[in-house]
C-alpha cells in the first residue's frame, strides 16, 4: 500500500502555477479566435482537450472536476446557451480522465490518443442528454461533426501533451 | 462521518457540482404554454455576470491576437499596394469622381423617396445610422453561432440592433457588455429573420440549421420559387429593415416534416465564416450626414451646368435649323390660328367651334426646279399653243411618271401629247 502510494505520488504532475493560469486561458480564447480563421475546419475543442490533459497529469478527481467545470462555465459563457451545459459535460470528464489516470499508464501515447477520443465523445453525448433530456429543448445534432471533433482533439492532444510535459516541474 | 466524507471524498465533490449545475440550468431554463422548454429571453444578474466575467478575461487577449493579424496583413498589403500606386490612384481618383456623382444622384433619389414615403405613410426609412465594428472573437462551438464585436454599450450599442454588411446581413446584438457585445448570427438555430422573396413575393421566417445553412423554413410548396431567386429582408421582424440584401436561393427542398411546406436554402451574400468589419444599424432615422449635404450641393450644381449645356445645344440647332433650307414653309399659316393667338381664340368664344381639319404640310418652293418639281407642269386650262411646255418624253411601258408630276388631262389628250425628244435632250436629262 505504501508502494502505491508512493508510487501515486511520484507520478503526479505538477506545473508552475502560471502554467494552471495561461494554458486554459489560453486553450479559451484560442477556441474563441480559430474557428473565425478556419471556419467550418474547426473541429476540435481545445478546452476539453485540456481538462483533460491536467485531469490525466494530476490524477486527482477533485481537481479534475473543478477544472472541467471551470472550463466548461467559461465554454458556456461565451455562448448564447444555458451556462452549465458544457460545465456538466465537461465535470464528467474531468473526473473520468482523472480517475482513469490514476489506474492506468498514461504516459503512453496510444493511450491517450484513444482516451481522448472516446472521452470527446463522451462529453458530446452528456452535451446533448442535458439538453435534449433535462432541459427538454430542441437541440439539431450531427454525430457525424461530433465523430470529426473527437478525431480532432485526439490528434490535437498527440501533438500537444509533449509539448506540456516539458512545462512540467521536475526534481 | 468524517470518514465517509473522507472516503467518498471525490464522487461527493462531484455530485455537489453536478447538483449546482443542474439548478443553475433550472433557473435560465422556463416552460412556454404549448409545454415546451426554452432559455429565457433576458439573462439574469448572475449569468449576465458570469457572462461579462468571461468576456472580460477572453475578450484582451482576443483583441490583441486580432489586432495583431490585422498589423501583420495591414502591413504586407501596404508593401503590395507600393507598386503601381501612382496608376492605381489615377483609376482611383477616376471612380471616386464618378462614385461622386453617382452617389450624389442616389441621395436626392434616396430623398425623393422618403418624401414620398411620408406621403405614403410608410415606416421605413432608406438611410440609417450605422457604428462600424470588428469581430474579434465567436463562442467556439457551432452549436451557438455567436460573435463578439469590440464596441458595446459605451459606444452606443443596444440589444436587437441589427448588424450588416456591404454585402448583406449577418445578425443582431443579442448581448451588450461594456466593451463588447454578442452578436447572433441568422444561421443559427435560434435565430429568425422575416424576409421576402423578390420576384415570388413570398415572405417567410428565415433561420438557420445544424450545419449553419441559412432556410427559410415553413414556406407553402411553391413551383415558382426557383434558385437563384434574390432575398430580401422584409422589415416585419423590427430589427431588420426592409429591403436590405439577404442572399439568393440555392436550392428548395421539401419540408422533412410535411409534405406540403418546402425549406427554402439561402445562400447568403455575407461571408458569415470570414465576418471581420460589420456595421451595426443604430438608428433608422433619415440622417444626412455633412459629406451627404456637400454631396447633394454639388450634385445640385451639377445639374444646374448640365441644365445650362443643353440649354446651349438647343439654341445653337435653332439657330441651324433656321439656317438650313428646309421642308416646311416659315410662312405658310399654322395649322389653328386661334392657338397661335389665344388673345383672339378668348375674344371669339361666342362663335360655335368649328373642329379643326388637319392640313396637310405646304411643300416650299424648290430652289432649282424641275419637271418633277410641283406645279412646274401647268394645268391644261392654261395651257397654249405657244406657250406649250418642253416636250416630253415617250413613256415606255411600265415606266412610271414621278408622283408630283401633273398627270395629262383624260378628256384632252391631244392638247397634252408630247412631242418626241432629240437625243441630245434625252442624254442631257439622263445626265443632268
Amino acid at each position: 500500500m505504501l508502494g502505491a502510494d508512493f508510487r501515486h505520488d511520484r507520478e503526479i504532475r505538477r506545473y508552475p502555477i502560471l502554467v494552471y493560469a495561461l494554458i486554459p486561458l489560453a486553450a479559451l480564447v484560442l477556441q474563441a479566435w480559430l474557428p473565425r480563421v478556419l471556419g467550418p475546419y474547426a473541429l476540435f475543442d481545445l478546452p476539453l482537450v485540456i481538462t483533460v490533459y491536467f485531469a490525466l497529469g494530476r490524477r486527482s478527481p477533485i481537481q479534475g472536476t473543478i477544472m472541467g467545470v471551470v472550463m466548461g462555465i467559461f465554454e458556456d459563457a461565451l455562448s448564447h446557451h444555458a451556462i452549465g451545459v458544457n460545465g456538466i459535460a465537461k465535470t464528467m470528464v474531468g473526473f473520468i480522465a482523472a480517475s482513469v489516470g490514476v489506474r492506468i499508464d498514461v504516459e503512453n501515447h496510444t493511450i491517450r490518443l484513444i482516451l481522448n477520443f472516446l472521452l470527446s465523445l463522451l462529453s458530446s453525448a452528456i452535451y446533448v442528454f442535458t439538453y435534449r433530456v433535462l432541459l427538454g429543448m430542441d437541440l439539431e445534432w450531427r454525430w457525424f461533426a461530433e465523430l470529426f471533433r473527437a478525431i480532432g482533439n485526439s490528434l490535437i492532444a498527440m501533438v500537444l501533451f509533449p509539448l506540456l510535459d516539458r512545462l512540467e516541474i521536475r526534481d | 462521518m468524517e470518514s465517509f466524507f473522507t472516503r467518498y471524498r471525490n464522487i461527493l465533490v462531484l455530485l455537489a457540482i453536478l447538483l449546482a449545475q443542474i439548478v443553475g440550468l433550472a433557473v435560465q431554463v422556463r416552460r412556454t404554454g404549448d409545454g415546451r422548454s426554452t432559455l429565457a429571453p433576458q439573462d439574469g444578474p448572475g449569468v449576465r455576470l458570469i457572462r461579462l466575467w468571461a468576456q472580460d478575461l477572453v475578450a484582451p487577449p482576443e483583441w490583441v491576437i486580432h489586432s495583431a493579424k490585422l498589423g501583420t496583413i495591414g502591413l504586407w498589403q501596404n508593401y503590395l499596394d507600393l507598386r503601381h500606386v501612382r496608376e492605381q490612384n489615377q483609376d482611383l481618383q477616376k471612380t471616386v469622381d464618378r462614385l461622386h456623382l453617382e452617389q450624389a444622384s442616389l441621395l436626392e433619389d434616396a430623398r425623393q423617396g422618403q418624401r414620398l414615403q411620408t406621403l405614403l405613410g410608410f415606416q421605413q426609412k432608406y438611410i440609417y445610422t450605422t457604428l462600424p465594428a470588428q469581430a474579434i472573437g465567436s463562442s467556439g462551438s457551432d452549436q451557438s453561432r455567436v460573435f463578439y464585436l469590440d464596441k458595446g454599450s459605451n459606444d452606443g450599442l443596444k440589444p436587437d440592433m441589427a448588424v450588416i454588411t456591404a454585402d448583406g446581413i449577418v445578425g443582431k446584438v443579442r448581448d451588450v457588455f461594456p466593451r463588447t457585445a454578442q452578436v447572433l448570427m441568422i444561421n443559427d438555430q435560434t435565430s429568425g429573420a422575416g424576409v421576402i422573396l423578390e420576384t415570388t413575393r413570398t415572405r417567410g421566417i428565415l433561420r438557420g440549421n445544424a450545419i449553419g445553412r441559412l432556410q427559410i423554413v415553413g414556406i407553402m410548396a411553391d413551383q415558382r420559387i426557383q434558385p437563384g431567386e434574390k432575398v430580401f429582408t422584409a422589415g416585419g421582424d423590427l430589427i431588420f429593415p426592409r429591403g436590405l440584401p439577404v442572399g439568393v436561393v440555392d436550392k428548395v427542398v421539401r419540408d422533412p416534416d410535411s409534405d406540403s411546406f418546402i425549406d427554402v436554402v439561402v445562400k447568403p451574400y455575407a461571408h458569415l465564416d470570414r465576418l471581420d468589419e460589420v456595421l451595426v444599424i443604430t438608428s433608422i432615422e433619415p440622417r444626412f450626414s455633412p459629406e451627404m449635404q456637400q454631396d447633394l450641393a454639388t450634385s445640385e450644381e451639377l445639374k444646374g451646368a448640365e441644365a445650362e449645356a443643353i440649354k446651349q445645344q438647343q439654341k445653337a440647332s435653332q439657330i441651324m435649323s433656321e439656317r438650313l433650307p428646309g421642308l416646311t414653309d416659315p410662312k405658310a399659316p399654322t395649322a389653328n390660328p386661334a392657338a397661335a393667338q389665344p388673345g383672339q381664340a378668348q375674344g371669339q368664344q361666342a362663335t360655335p367651334a368649328v373642329p379643326a381639319q388637319p392640313q396637310a404640310p405646304r411643300l416650299m418652293p424648290a430652289l432649282h426646279p424641275d419637271r418633277y418639281s410641283p406645279k412646274a407642269a401647268q394645268p391644261t386650262s392654261e395651257s397654249k399653243p405657244e406657250s406649250r411646255p418642253e416636250p416630253k418624253p415617250e413613256l415606255k411601258p411600265g415606266q412610271q411618271t414621278a408622283p408630283h408630276a401633273a398627270r395629262p388631262a383624260l378628256t384632252k389628250p391631244a392638247v397634252t401629247k408630247p412631242a418626241k425628244a432629240s437625243p441630245e435632250q434625252t442624254e442631257k436629262r439622263r445626265n443632268p
